[in-house]
């Protein structure tokens, strides 16, 4: 990779749309490994999502990990190299908290990078104020926005949160 | 009969016809064990390793134009593992050490996926 080809990792909870939200951002076909749930109605990631897009003069790839624990160790092989996490929670299920705090202690332990986290499902009624989201996770409540995976000016919007936080380092 | 039985009985006549397997499983695509058979190790965990492995193995299957996905495999200096389509549901993953007989292991297990996949397809 050379220096302008920035890798990034979206990683967060299972259905927290970071397949949706790859899907959105990228400007080529999206190589993903989706197959039907066998606990939910939906599809699930069992390896990886890739996308990639231009910006300004950056070629970045995006690299979507899986969500379940028992896919932890996907996410230390989609970590090396990266230059910063994306981590997707999904607003409207507290339940989920937990777990994006156990996902960041995961990757920053193995790998310090600058990381925001986007809070999706923002048209949920009970979806959670991302100032409690950012002070559940001990985060500054800049790095924590409400996104829409579905949106590309909101999935872009947490890209340069992220790009700022890359530059500050 | 209860599906991890009888995936229990298919998985047992594989192991006995190659007895140089050391484990041999039957995972949902999305990485839940449904049946297995391990000598050691963690079930969980190599199920959702061979789902991962499938699920790769697809898309790069798919990439080459190499059609639906077969097989995949992992060898190591002590040991080897393959992993096998069986059907649209499940993925079948068998261990043996290095140096083991490979031919008669995909005879048996590739027979021991297409079982596996005619039976949950029945279901």
């Amino acid at each position: 990779m050379n220096e302008t080809t920035i890798k990034i990792l979206v990683a967060g909870p299972c259905g927290a749309g970071k397949t949706t939200f790859i899907r959105t951002l990228s400007q080529s076909p999206v190589v993903n490994t989706d197959v039907p749930c066998s606990t939910a109605n939906r599809a699930t990631t069992v390896a990886m999502d890739f996308g990639q897009l231009s910006l300004d003069r950056y070629t970045i790839h995006l690299f979507g990990a899986p969500g379940q624990d028992r896919f932890e160790f996907t996410w230390e092989v989609l970590l090396e190299g990266a230059l910063g996490v994306l981590l997707l929670v999904s607003g409207n299920d507290a339940t989920h908290f937990p777990q994006v705090r156990r996902i960041s202690d995961y990757l920053l332990s193995r790998n310090p990078v600058p990381l925001v986290v986007g809070v999706t499902h923002q048209d949920h009624p009970n979806c959670w104020d991302c100032k409690e989201v950012a002070s559940y996770l001990d985060l500054d409540p800049t790095e924590v926005i409400p996104i829409d995976a579905t949106n590309l000016e909101s999935a872009s919007e947490l890209l340069v949160r992220l790009f700022d936080l890359v530059e500050r380092a | 009969m209860a599906i991890a039985e009888e995936l229990n009985t298919i998985l047992g006549r594989m192991r006995t016809s190659v007895p140089e397997l050391s484990a041999a499983l039957v995972a949902t695509t999305d990485g839940l064990p449904i049946a297995h058979s391990l000598n050691s190790g963690d079930a969980n965990r190599l199920a959702a390793m061979a789902a991962t492995a499938l699920g790769l193995g697809r898309r790069i299957c798919e990439s080459f134009g190499g059609g639906g996905f077969r097989e995949t495999s992992v060898s190591g200096d002590e040991g080897q593992m393959y992993i096998y389509s069986a059907g649209p549901k499940a993925v079948l993953g068998v261990v043996a050490r290095a140096g083991a007989n490979v031919g008669l292991i995909h005879l048996e297990a590739r027979d021991a996926a297409s079982q596996v996949a005619q039976m949950l397809e029945r279901r």
